[in-house]
Parts: C-alpha cells; structure tokens; sequence
C-alpha cells in the first residue's frame, strides 16, 4: 500500500467513525443555525483527529502535508455529505492568504487555529454591484485615516458574511490610476464598527449570500495584506490558490445513478421511461461526459502524486459540469410530470432534482461564470486575443460608469 | 495500463506525428475524393514502414506485442492528417479475431502477414442498420459463406475479412479468404475508405468461433476498434481545433483578429472542451481493456470522441467562413471523415443504447 493509499484508509476510518453523528442523515431536518452548530462541532472533532489543514504548514497549526493528501481527504469526506459547506470559503481562500501576507505572526497563527476549528469563519469580499467578473472595477473605497484608513462602501454576493467573523477585502484606494492599479488589499472585523450585513435570499428560497455595507469603518495600517495599489495581485493569488480543488462530475447535484432510478421506476406511454430514446440519449450523453471528467481529475491526482503539474483541462470540471446537471434536472422534472410540482427549499440539491434545477444558476455564476471560463480556457490555453477593453490604460475616475 | 502515458508510449505518439505531418499532403487527399478503390499511398507506406500494421499483434506472430494504448496513439496521429487510408482499425479488428480464436492454422496462414503489412484484413459485422446483428443473414454451412455484407470498410482491396455469420442458427465469427468474392464498389462521400458490398456466394471460409463465445468476442472487437476509432476522431478533432484556432488569431474583421469576439472565442473554446474530454475518456477506456468496465468505458470514448469530431467539423467550418466551405479550403475532407467514422463501428445510437442499457442492468 502506498502512503496515499494508507493515508484515503486513515481518512475513511475516521469519517466513518463520525458519519452517524455529522453526516447526510445527521443533517436532516435541520434549520441552518442548527446545521452550521453542527458543523462548527465536526470542525473541531476532525481537527483534534489530525484532518484539520491538511497541507498547511505545522507551525500555523497544519498538518504539514501534500495538496494531494488534501484531496484524497476532500473527496472520501465528500461522499459522507458533512456540514462543511459554511467554511468551504473561509479555509479555501482568506485564510491561506491571511496565512501568506499577514502581518503579526501570532495573531495569524491564532485566527488559523480557530477557523480550522470552525470557531471562527472568514469571508472573501470581492464582487461588488458594479463588478462581479470584472473585478477590478469595484468602487469600494479606503481612504487615509491618520495612521491607519476608512472604509466605506458596498460588497455583495458576500456567501456566509452573516455568520463570519472576518473577511479579505480589496478596495480602491486610488481613484485616478488605472482600474487595476489603484486597489489594496485589506483584512476587516467583520464585528467592527460601521459593517452591516444583510442577507440576500436566492432563488432557491435560501439566503447563503449578503450584501455587505461599510460605513466609515476604521482599518489599522496593519490589516492591509498587499502594498498599497498592489491589490489586484494578492485578489488575482486569492483565486488561483486552489486550482485543483476537490471536484464533482455532478456539478454538485445529484448523481447519473440518480437520474436512471427515476427513469426505470417512472412509467411513460406505459413503458419504463428508460426504454425511451429520448431518455436514453441523455442519460448516455450525461454518462460519457462525466466519466470524462472523472478520468480528467483522475489523470491529474496521478501527476501531482508523481510530482508533475496537472494539465489545464481541469478547468472544464466546473463550466461542463453544472450546466449539463440544469438540463438533466429539467428532463427529471419532465419525467415527473404532475407528480413532481411539490418543492422544499430543505432539500438538498444533490439529492432532489428540483432544488438541484433551482440552484443551478449560482453554479454557472459563482466563482467565474461560464462565461469568463471560456475566456480563461481561450486566452490562457489556446492563446486567442483578450476581448476588446475600452477602460484600458483609462484612470479609473474617467471611466463612464 | 496505468492512465498515464509512459515515456515509450509518448515517443510513439511524437513520432508518429512527426512522420505523418512531413509525409501528408491535402492536394492528394483531395484528389482520392473523386477516384474509388484508391488509398494515400505515401500514408499506408508510411504504417507499413514504421511497423504500425503489427503493433498489437503478439510477437510470436510476427508483431511488436504492444497495446490498444500504443495503437490508440497511432490512430490519433493518423486522424490529425485525415488517414489516408482505412486499414489500421480495421485490420486490428482482424488480427486480433485471428488471435482470439486460437486456431493455430488460421493463425499461421495469416497473421505474419496482416502483421507485415504484406495482406489487409478486415471485419465485415454490419447488415441493414444493425452494427452487430443478433442474427446475420450471411450464413455459414459446410464451410461455404453466403449472402452480402454492405459497406465494408476497406472491402474494395481487403485480402481476407472476419465475418459475423449465422451457423446452423447461431452466431458465428468465420475467417473469409477474399480472392474470390464479389466486390461491388461504392463512390462514396469519402473515397479512401474503400467501402464495398461483399457478395458472398459459396465463399470457402474456416470458422473461428460460434455460438455464444462468438457473439461477445465479436461485442469485444467492435469495442476494442471503437476505442480505436474513438482515439482517431479526437485527434482529428484535435487539429481541427487548433485549425479553428489559427485562423482565428490571422483572420481579421471590423479591425481586429476575429478571434477577439467572443462569439468565435467561446466556440473554440467550446471545441477544447469537447477534445479534452474525448481524450481523457480515450485513455480510461485503453486503461480498462480486459476488465469488467471496459465495454461502458468504450461506449463512453465512443460517444464522446465522435461528438468532439462532429462538432469541431461543423464548428470549424462555420469559424472559416465562406472559405471553409470551398473544395480547395479543404476542410470538408474533415466533415466527410467525422461522418465516415460516426457511422463505421457502430453509430451513436448503438452506443448509446449499449451503454444505458449497461446502467439499466447495474442500478
């Protein structure tokens, strides 16, 4: 047995001994205060398991080893469907920053320890109303205060502010250079004076998401994270931190096996619906793609345990994946028919089709919409010309809003 | 094989490409368009030569003992160049019939042969729109083979072919030796793939497998080719994607590369996509051989390499403009392969029901 393989055993030993009290059935019923509990509770217990930051370095309160390591725990932790959700984020992107280009050692080492332990969560204040994909075109501002700054402004699509304790923000600080180069890089108390979060309610009923308002909030010289006007870096690093993330062929809704079940229990013109070739087709198109994905995030766990730099395909995972689920998920409601109307907003959108339809536009939005992924696989992988950009080389102020 | 190329596999691929790209010319492709029962002969020189007619055949018969994965790279070279002739799958289909039968004379008789590249052998399984009949009407009795097989790949010059018979009311593999056999040529939409109805009237042939066993080894073959099919139309689909990419970074329209608009960006980003994942599913099928999965892992190779094919033809086509769609453009040599090949080794159909009912069968 290999390292990778004793170490997925270790894994799935300590999840299954958890499972009952965590896991998917744990979770049912539960409101989101209750679920979030429950997971700041399996945080701590796989943390004193030696599974809390996996590959972050032990003198921050890691585990001290590899990414794969990382991800074989990630995707046997993801087929027992534990409360992690509400620190997916925190652990994936502010904090790994926090941990890079913070200033005070102790108090980043103190913030690690506590989000590991689900004892605090920290949020990524990017998009703004004016700028999701284009993010260099937020108008959030910090001002000089003295010897620190004064922040005001307006974040939005903030997942989980409501819940967290900190977050990374980027904010112009200087209005007359160019978009991109006059934005730095801050960490803020979310509890802080001047921060108000409201809750945005989604599609789906549930609301994940706040818009976040600063009112002359007061930021120390020692919260800023890059140099000043050198923002757009450090957000540029805060994205590409996880390049290979735990992935799934599903787009996060509900598996193929799923989808035949329904077809061989539903009737259609009196026959199993699997027999029909409309239906055939989709489950036959749906399982070639997947199983492609599959074997893509499969090659690329093979070359990064042989040492080697994945290859790029892996950025399809997401763009292919969940918009394929929106259309599987419309044809099980067609499937359904009249017997399919009834909705809950409680369902989990990996296990019912309904929520998995409803949900599905985040997907494609979240996190790079689908359109920005194929700009990224056309200007990055193939080399083609970047879109045509009127604020180039453009101070900011000058840019018609 | 492990899902990662070794270094002796990724050599085969660099110098097969290296070879072919030098040896390959359009205009002659183009000009095989308008002639039957003509191949590329530079190109079918070219596999002889570097030894690809023997790479899965064992080396007690004459062969190099390699894999599907050695072959699957070949045939991704050879699809780039739009293969100038139909042998490598076809013949693979054949030899490796031979191999499984274990009939030492058969064995004998042919396989040094196929190996060399001195005789063609093909596989003649397809009748009305079935790729696999459950019953043929070509039957097989007291040795003789009779009734026709329609669109034979590589039928018009193939020296000897596998046929799917009905003997004594079941299923039969049998080994025809084509000397003799009528051959009604097809002018076809893409002439070099030699397609022919062959008249069987009396055919003296030997049997190699009957009954059930014959069935399922002929399921595996059609597999095993599609798998190689599979490996050609991505690397077909491959060129044509860096094809659409090339032009689009030349090509210019409202002052700028058209590449710039997102309506042609996002579509070969689209191609990509489509590549990567036939790729990625071509190589967990060559890493499936011989185990429990590998049919749906073919079926899935299948699907996916002839949608990524059929697309990025359509696709490229469309990105070129009205010089995409000219003779001398070229690119419809492309639109008639994706095509040839969608339908040879079994449609999309086929596959698609194989696999579901596959699914059917395990949840």
């Amino acid at each position: 047995m290999t390292d990778f393989e004793a170490y997925r055993a270790s894994a799935r030993e300590f999840l299954e001994s958890v499972a009952g009290e965590f896991g998917k059935d744990a979770r049912r019923g539960l409101d989101v205060e209750q679920d979030l509990a429950l997971g700041r509770r399996y945080m701590a217990t796989k943390y004193d398991a030696g599974f809390g930051g996996i590959s972050w370095p032990k003198e921050y309160g890691g585990q001290g080893l590899t990414h794969t390591h990382k991800l074989i725990f990630d995707t046997e932790e993801a087929k027992y469907g534990m409360p992690v959700v509400y620190f997916g984020i925190s652990l994936g992107m502010p904090v790994p920053i926090l941990m890079h280009y913070g200033q005070d050692k102790d108090f980043v080492k103190e913030r690690i320890v506590k989000a590991l332990r689900g004892e605090e969560i920290w949020c990524q204040l990017f998009s703004e109303p004016s700028g999701g994909s284009d993010l260099a075109g937020l108008r959030t501002r910090a001002e000089v205060d003295g010897n620190g700054w004064r922040l005001n402004g307006q974040k939005l699509w903030t997942s989980w502010a409501q819940y967290c304790d900190y977050g990374v923000i980027v904010a112009r600080t200087d209005p007359t250079a160019q978009k991109h180069k006059g934005l730095t890089y801050y960490w803020v108390d979310m509890k802080a004076p001047g921060v108000e979060v409201r809750p945005v309610k989604l599609a789906a009923g549930d609301s994940h998401v706040n818009e976040v308002f600063f009112d002359d909030v007061r930021l120390e010289d020692s919260q800023r994270m890059s140099p000043v006007g050198g923002g757009f870096a450090v957000a540029m690093h805060t994205l590409m931190i996880e390049r290979y993330i735990a992935t799934d062929s599903a787009g996060f809704g509900p598996p193929l096996d799923v989808f035949v079940e329904l077809a061989k229990t539903t009737d259609y013109n009196g026959r199993p619906a699997i027999s029909d070739g409309r239906i055939r087709s989709q489950i036959a198109r749906n399982h070639a793609m997947r199983a492609g994905l599959e074997s893509i995030t499969a090659r690329a766990m093979l070359m990064m345990q042989a040492g080697m730099e994945a290859g790029p395909e892996g950025s399809l995972n997401k763009l292919v994946a969940v918009r394929s689920r929106q259309k599987l998920s419309e044809l099980a409601m067609d499937l359904k028919g009249q017997s399919g109307f009834a909705y809950s907003e409680h369902n989990s959108p990996r296990e019912d089709w309904t929520n998995s339809w409803i949900s599905a536009p985040t997907g494609r939005i979240a996190g790079g919409a689908d359109e920005m992924l194929l700009n990224t696989i056309a200007e990055r992988i193939l080399g083609l010309p970047q879109d045509h950009r009127p604020d180039k080389g453009v101070p900011f102020n000058q840019i018609p809003a | 094989m492990s899902i990662l190329y070794d270094e002796g596999q990724q050599a085969i691929a660099t110098e097969s490409r290296r070879v072919l790209e030098a040896r390959t010319s359009k205009d002659r492709l183009l000009k095989l368009l308008t002639t039957t029962g003509e191949v590329d002969k530079p190109f079918w020189d070219t596999a002889v030569e570097q030894g690809w007619t023997g790479l899965a055949i064992p080396e007690e018969h004459g062969g190099l003992g390699l894999s599907l994965a050695e072959l699957g790279l070949v045939a991704q070279q050879a699809g780039a160049v739009i293969a100038g002739a139909p042998y490598l799958t076809v013949g693979y289909g054949a030899s490796q019939a031979l191999v499984a039968s274990g009939v030492a004379e058969a064995q004998a008789a042919w396989l040094p042969k196929l190996a060399a590249g001195e005789a063609i052998g093909t596989v003649a399984f397809a009748e009305g729109t079935a790729p696999l009949p459950a019953n043929p009407k070509v039957t097989f009795a007291d040795g003789k083979l009779s009734g026709t097989k329609p669109g034979v790949t590589a039928g018009i010059t193939a020296d000897v072919a596998v046929v799917l018979a009905s003997h004594q009311g079941k299923p039969a593999l049998v080994l025809a030796d084509l000397a003799g056999v009528t051959r009604n040529a097809i002018d076809s939409y893409d002439n070099t793939r030699l397609y022919a109805d062959l008249v069987f009237d009396g055919t003296p042939a030997t049997l190699l497998v009957e009954g059930e066993a014959a069935s399922t080894l002929a399921l595996d073959l059609l597999a095993r080719m599609a798998v190689v099919t599979a490996h050609e139309q991505t690397g077909a689909a491959e060129a044509l994607l860096f094809t659409a990419r090339d032009y689009a970074l030349t090509r210019k329209a409202f002052g700028q590369p058209i590449g710039a608009f997102q309506s042609v960006k996002h579509r070969i980003a689209e191609l990509y996509g489509f590549v990567e994942i036939a790729r990625a599913n071509c190589i967990h099928a060559v890493a499936s051989e011989g185990k429990d999965n590998f049919l749906l892992a073919a079926a899935d190779a299948r699907i996916s390499a002839t949608d990524a094919y059929d697309t990025a033809a359509r696709d490229t086509v469309q990105i070129h403009g009205g010089i995409g769609a000219t003779w001398e453009g070229g690119l419809h040599l492309h639109m008639r392969r994706a095509r040839s090949l969608a339908v040879e080794q079994g449609n999309l159909m086929f596959w698609e029901d194989l696999l579901v009912d596959h699914l059917g069968e395990a949840a």
